[in-house]
């Protein structure tokens, strides 16, 4: 990246801290890539079969677990989708909570009116109209912006998209069910009871789902063209690099998660309001997530949607109301402290081991 | 006839608002070439701290001016050592886009904390004052507020163009390695323009108190009307960003006029996404001169 004005020459370079905590992790972890890709696996693995197993000893339908393992799987998956942008192509979206909502909406809209005329539960087929309709929504709006505009100016662009498509299902009227939301799901298919379990399972295979897409498109040769956009644009380009079929590509995959999310969380809602599934959280809290847990890692937007939503699950718990000001302080400090977030600390291993591990 | 005329000047004199946080969002991002997103938020606490000198102390709301503004500016250099300082040196401008909205939560639900949910105004003795002939009626409120636009717009134009400091702030705007090579204090220099903007805040706050009825989450929405009103007058002029606050005024009142106050959203961000692709320099920046962000 080329320097700018506005960068105070002196001071760019910056100890990253955390380098204490990294040495002693270090000397955990394996040196070689091949192995630490292993002990990452085994981390992964080890993870998914506690999720998938932990309705086996522990009551998800009732419990407070249940509700609140699905919720962080919501946010992470939209925060997966945004890391991928953000955090591998560099370009900061503002958009994430149209394109969740967008998602919940297609769902509701196909549903209530049965136009698909699939009454499943979870249904699959709506599911994927849900991330389809977001992607071309990304595509339609991706096309001008990011062929256009870089950087502040894209965050932006994106950030009025989203306002004006949730301006207009607030103005939807009978179609949406205007600001009042009055599109209640009564048609429950057949023999289906609300269970937490179902939601459970269905968005912790889309939680996995959505971390092996975003592993897959970076590790493979999509990967490397994204970081080499996201490093240095024009050089990118000049390498043959199709810069914004790369960018364009990235955002709708990431509009795509967003959208199956809002699709779950629709079963969950039963009852969508412009209000709920357009709502700002929707954006903030996936991009706190992911700035806190390591951006352009994929353990990060995992890390930090556990680590935010525990503190807003237990700040409303015990300091009602004042959880928000505690996550404001917090965004704060880990953007002034270590902006590379907890993933970071990871990185200050994988650095130490190259340097052979001596210590800061 | 008369009641277009009577839209288009609301519009005129509401849009002010939008003006002079637009033009506090000119200069932060000239020297930090940050986008300022709590400054709504910040607007909207000066607001309620007028709210509370009105109420407790009552002391006038203009009067409240010699008070709020130079608090503002002390809140301003304060909250740049204390945040921005080290992440406004940093390449990465997301961090301080970061840091801005977390300070955006951190305020709005203090706000929400301290002086609850229900929205505010003010009902101040002269508050129902109208100006009245060929048919138009004008609250003087109104007026006053575009004064106060005009007036702090001059302020800061006057600091700019005649005062070193303001030299070294357009300097700075220019080329920020340029300028500390010619041995001037970036650091103090980003403070000045940053509380500069932030006590443009305090004016705002001021007028929103005034003119308007606000509650803890006007904020977010404000700020980004801020946003439109720079990017359609052009960002580093500081006429021009009021010229577009009046201009954004003018438009959501035509379209609260003809279509419906609901649609004032959509209608304003879509110009707002019109003017970022096909106008980024803005209406009144200089073509060509805008730095590749």
């Amino acid at each position: 990246m080329t320097q700018e004005a506005g960068v105070i020459p002196e001071k760019v370079e910056r100890e990253v801290p955390g380098n204490r905590l990294g040495a002693m992790l270090g000397r955990l972890m394996p040196a070689d890539r091949g192995r630490r890709k292993l002990v990452w696996l085994g981390v992964g693995l080890a993870a998914v079969v506690f999720f998938a197993t932990l309705p086996l000893y522990y009551d998800v339908a009732n419990g407070q677990l249940g509700i609140f393992f699905f919720t962080v799987f919501t946010y992470g998956i939209v925060a997966q989708g945004w890391n991928l942008v953000a955090g591998y192509t560099g370009q900061i979206s503002l958009g994430q909570n149209a394109f969740f909502g967008l998602g919940a909406f297609t769902t509701a809209l196909l549903w209530f009116w049965d136009i698909t005329h699939t009454g499943y539960w979870f249904d699959p087929v709506l599911m994927i109209l849900s991330a389809i309709a977001p992607a071309i929504l990304a595509i339609l709006v991706g096309l001008p912006l990011l062929s256009r505009l870089r950087g502040d100016y894209f965050a932006f662009g994106t950030l009025g998209t989203g306002m004006i498509i949730s301006v207009i299902f607030l103005n939807g009227g009978k179609i949406t069910g205007g600001s009042e939301g009055k599109l209640l799901i009564k048609v429950m298919p057949e023999g289906v009871v609300f269970n937490l379990r179902s939601h459970y399972y269905v968005s912790l295979m889309l939680a996995i789902l959505a971390t092996l897409v975003v592993y897959f498109m970076t590790s493979s040769r999509v990967g490397l063209a994204l970081k080499a956009i996201r490093e240095d644009e024009i050089s990118a380009a000049s390498h043959g690099i199709n810069v914004l079929k790369y960018k364009i590509f990235s955002f709708a995959v990431a509009a795509a998660l967003a959208g199956l999310a809002g699709s779950v969380y629709c079963y969950y809602l039963l009852h969508p309001m412009p209000m709920n599934v357009f709502a700002m959280s929707w954006l903030f809290l996936p991009i706190l997530m992911t700035v806190l847990g390591g951006t352009g890692t994929i353990v990060g937007p995992w890390v930090g949607a556990l680590v935010v939503y525990f503190i807003a699950w237990y700040g409303d718990k015990y300091f009602p109301g004042w959880h928000p000001v505690i996550l404001g302080v917090i965004i704060i400090l880990v953007m002034l402290f270590m902006p590379a977030g907890l993933a970071g600390i990871g990185e200050n291993v994988t650095q130490l081991w190259k340097r052979g591990s001596r210590a800061p | 006839m008369t009641s277009l005329l009577q839209v288009v000047i609301n519009g005129i004199l509401l849009g002010s608002m939008y003006g002079i946080a637009a033009a506090g969002l000119s200069l932060i991002f000239g020297t930090m070439r940050i986008i300022f997103l709590a400054q709504g938020t910040v607007i909207v606490f000066f607001a309620f701290v007028v709210y509370w000198l009105f109420v407790k102390a009552n002391i006038d709301p203009y009067l409240c001016l010699l008070i709020v503004v130079p608090f503002a500016f002390l809140v301003g250099l304060g909250l740049f050592y204390a945040l921005f300082m080290r992440a406004a040196a940093l390449e990465d401008k997301n961090v301080s886009l970061l840091i801005a909205v977390g300070l955006m939560y951190l305020i709005e639900n203090a706000i929400l904390k301290v002086w609850s949910a229900s929205p505010r105004g003010l009902d101040i003795s002269y508050s129902s004052a109208v100006i009245s002939g060929w048919g138009l009626r004008i609250p003087w409120l109104r007026v006053a507020l575009f004064g106060l636009a005009l007036v702090s717009g001059l302020v800061v134009y006057l600091f700019l163009q005649k005062t070193r400091l303001g030299m070294a702030v357009r300097a700075a705007a220019e080329d920020m390695e340029a300028t500390t090579l010619q041995g001037i204090n970036s650091g103090w220099v980003c403070a000045v323009s940053f509380a500069v903007g932030i006590g443009l805040a305090g004016v705002a706050g001021v007028g929103m108190a005034t003119v308007y009825s606000f509650d803890y989450q006007f904020g977010f929405t404000f700020a980004l009307k801020a946003l439109i009103a720079l990017s359609l007058g052009g960002i580093g002029n500081v006429f021009g960003a009021l010229a577009g606050g009046l201009i954004l005024g003018v438009i959501e009142n035509l379209t609260a006029y003809y279509l419906s106050i609901s649609w004032i959203e959509a209608v304003s961000y879509g110009v707002f996404i019109l003017v970022l692709i096909f106008l980024p320099q803005g209406l009144f920046g200089k073509r060509g001169v805008v730095k590749k962000a």
